[in-house]
């Protein structure tokens, strides 16, 4: 359990400026092991993206304890890299400038910090736009930027807070590969968060799906597909049970979801 | 090029028409004296040294109080929009100042700090603060809070996050806001310089015109009315360039 | 619910601005300057109202009015009429885009002795540097408006029968509305400085005028009475044209979203 992720009785209030305040998280308990590839499936609003900034340190724990390698967790460090839906890349830096970002803040020598930064660039597949604004690119690529400017720093614990949601769905698939391609050279632990249920069985060892507001854990299932992973295993019957078991899972708390909504 | 040039054509027929109206006595030569004769007066200014001695009084005056309402508006601004406590202060002040005409405090400029460069600079200061703190405020406000945390996952210090990512966010703003305040500063000092009337392009104009060489007077003007334009078009540029990862 | 939160918001904004007045006359009777350099708020208010009561300040304020909004008017009605033939006469926009790129960015201001010259010391060259300066902005808010209603409209409303000269006056100008009253909500301060500056400039009545006096008698009061008239005024001027713009406009989506 040494860099392993432990969550005990997390819950979460969400304090608008205007309006009631709203219990986001409802005594979330979760253990991921370390180098393990956990997906948070949930429907919209289940407050899988909160538990996530809590684990990376951008909101305060205000009620419960999150440990990581057995110390609680303060504040945002480059231990947690962090992958955005929306990329959030530094507009006014190029590529090869974001990159750089998180190496400068290491403080490396100059050329282990071009070196490391080129390699990046390669292992994403964006050599020749080093010097691109991110206006320049187009969606797969700004995230691949940015998966390659969390990676730079080679953090242990990889969060990712939908980082495919914004892309069509065949960019989305080739995402898929790479990542998994990435995780296989470097191994990492994965906190993964998204509302896809095929993604999260395609990607992940283990995926726990949330209820619907306040988001609980209902269930953790294992995707038992760890280390067999390629593109074959999208067609099996394994694969097919597992979406179907984990769609009725999420499909109850979607729809309640909704219907608060519409409330 | 071309395209410009065709552009302002019309300007082009204006200059001529203003050059023949007064020497074929369409108007009165005395009130607008022919285009040429402004033109032999400009020169003469030149030789004469008033126009580099009021234009570098002017200029000088103008930089100050610009660049000192661009240092001041930008921290005050980014401060209002990254600590809440100054925003709680400043807010109120800013609220009631903005509707105010800054020209309006000329007259207590010249009670505190007399009739000289001091009071100048002090109003262009006041007529550039706003618009910079304005635009600071709101493009700091505006920084999407996934770049700071991204930085913040870097491993980036809160008061290097504001340096490294909330000023260069909030640029696009800032430069706007600055664009306005380069306009209001011209207008604060020729305004300035019309009431002190010591030195400077405004003095030059107006005692010209209370004297009667209204061709000097107008070539005073014209030199403005171009500076400002041009100081405007480079500024555009400048901003252009700073923008440039902008699509 | 919403209006109780409007009303806080109003109730918070007043509460602000006597937060910051009462800060000045505390900072005042503090004397850590001279009253001459910072008469209290207490002072210049009293002054204020004095001025007013006698009826001095009353004329120099309308008199202000009466210039900047002549002037306004004028570069109102001639600023939409100019806007509209630039987007919809090429020769109108051949001969004018130059000279409206050229003038936007100008200081205006300086022209101001042209205008004593050509038009005199009194009213007139006032009223005309008000127009010059403030009709810009105008000219560019309604040319930017004429030419973005969108050509659905006025396709609906010609196949529905209506006439090439009526869509003007019933589509056109209904839908450019928005845009062109910005256009004089940016002329309407605009309007005001330039007057004021012209009134300290140029001395005689009027409240920029009437504070130049003061500041020459080393009246202290007097010349911040005249700049409190002068943002009472000021703000006035700013609420009142918003008042008008949500009333004009109540059909626009920005009023319903309210």
């Amino acid at each position: 359990m040494a860099m392993g992720i432990s969550f005990r009785e997390v819950s979460h209030t969400y304090r608008p400026p205007r309006g009631r305040p709203v219990l986001a998280l409802q005594n979330v308990s979760l253990d991921v092991r370390e180098r393990e590839f956990l997906a948070l499936l949930g429907p919209s609003g289940c407050g899988k993206s909160t538990l996530l900034y809590l684990l990376g340190g951008f909101l305060p724990v205000e009620a419960g304890t999150i440990t990581v390698g057995g110390r609680p967790v303060s504040g945002p460090g480059p231990d947690r890299g962090i992958v955005f839906q929306n990329f959030a890349l530094f507009p006014w830096k190029t590529v090869r400038q974001n990159i750089l970002y998180g190496l400068q803040k290491q403080r490396l020598p100059r050329a282990a910090r071009e070196k490391r930064a080129q390699d990046l660039i390669e292992l994403v597949h964006l050599r020749g736009f080093e010097n691109s604004y991110p206006a320049q690119l187009s969606g797969g690529m700004k995230q691949r930027v940015a998966i390659a400017r969390t990676l730079a720093i080679d953090p242990a614990i990889l969060l990712m807070d939908e980082p495919f949601g914004a892309l069509d769905a065949q960019t989305r698939a080739l995402m898929h590969e790479e990542l998994l391609a990435i995780i296989r050279r470097t191994p990492k632990t994965v906190v993964f968060v998204t509302h896809d249920v095929r993604e999260a069985v395609y990607l992940a060892d283990r995926v726990a799906v949330m209820s619907a507001r306040p988001g609980r854990i209902k269930e953790i299932v294992d995707t038992g597909f760890a280390g067999e992973r390629g593109s074959e295993i999208a067609g099996t019957r394994e694969f097919a049970e597992k979406v179907e078991h984990l769609w009725g899972l999420v499909r109850n708390e979607a729809i309640i979801a909704q219907e608060r909504q519409g409330s | 090029m071309k395209a410009t040039l065709t552009r302002y054509t019309p300007l082009l027929l204006l200059a001529m028409l203003w050059e023949l109206a007064p020497r074929l006595g369409f108007i009165d030569p005395q009130t607008l004296p022919p285009l040429s004769a402004v033109a032999r007066a400009w020169v003469g200014l030149l030789q004469d040294g008033d126009l580099a001695t009021n234009g570098l009084s002017s200029l000088q005056n103008l930089v100050a109080g610009l660049a000192l309402g661009i240092v001041v508006g930008v921290v005050l601004g980014i401060s209002m929009a990254w600590y809440r406590p100054i925003e709680v202060l400043i807010n109120p002040l800013i609220r009631v100042l903005y509707p105010l005409p800054r020209s309006a405090l000329i007259p207590v400029m010249i009670l505190w700090f007399g009739l000289g460069a001091a009071s100048k600079i002090a109003a262009v200061f006041l007529g550039c603060l706003l618009p910079v703190v304005i635009g600071a405020f709101n493009g700091a406000r505006g920084v999407e809070q996934v770049l700071i945390w991204s930085a913040l996952a870097a491993g980036a210090k809160r008061h290097q996050v504001l340096w490294e990512v909330v000023l260069p966010a909030a640029m696009p703003e800032i430069l706007a806001g600055i664009r306005n305040a380069l306009a209001l500063s011209f207008i604060l000092l020729v305004a300035a310089e019309f009431i002190i009337s010591q030195r400077g392009m405004g003095y030059l104009i107006s005692s010209f015109g209370e004297g009667g060489a209204y061709d000097a007077m107008f070539a005073g003007v014209l030199t403005v009315s171009a500076v400002g334009f041009f100081a405007d078009r480079l500024y555009l540029a400048l901003m252009g360039w700073a923008l440039r990862w902008r699509v | 619910m919403a209006s109780l939160g409007v009303l806080i918001q109003g109730l918070l904004r007043w509460a602000s601005i006597l937060a910051l007045l009462a800060a000045w006359q505390a900072f005042a009777e503090a004397h850590v300057v001279s009253s001459f350099l910072l008469p209290a708020f207490s002072t210049v208010a009293v002054r204020l109202y004095h001025d007013v009561v006698s009826g001095d300040m009353v004329l120099g304020i309308v008199l202000t009015l009466y210039r900047a909004f002549a002037g306004f008017a004028l570069a109102g009605v001639s600023g939409i009429v100019v806007g509209i033939l630039i987007a919809r006469v090429p020769l109108m926009r051949w001969f004018f885009d130059p000279l409206v790129s050229i003038g936007l960015p100008m200081p205006k201001i300086a022209f101001l002795p042209v205008f004593i010259l050509w038009f005199g010391v009194f009213d007139a060259s006032k009223i005309l540097m008000v127009a010059f300066s403030a009709v810009f902005p105008v000219v560019v808010a309604a040319w930017a408006a004429a030419e973005s209603v969108e050509p659905v409209l006025l396709w609906s409303a010609l196949s529905l029968g209506a006439g090439r000269r009526r869509l003007l006056w019933e589509i056109a100008l209904p839908a450019s509305l928005p845009q062109i009253f910005t256009g004089l909500q940016v002329a309407m301060p605009i309007a005001l400085i330039v007057e004021i500056i012209s009134e300290m400039a140029m001395g005689g009545e009027g409240l920029g005028g009437s504070i130049m006096t003061e500041m020459r008698f080393a009246d202290s009061p007097g010349v911040f009475a005249g700049i409190l008239a002068i943002a009472i005024v000021g703000a006035t001027l700013v609420k009142a044209m918003e008042a008008i713009r949500r009333r004009l406009l109540i059909w626009h989506p920005e009023a319903l979203a309210a």
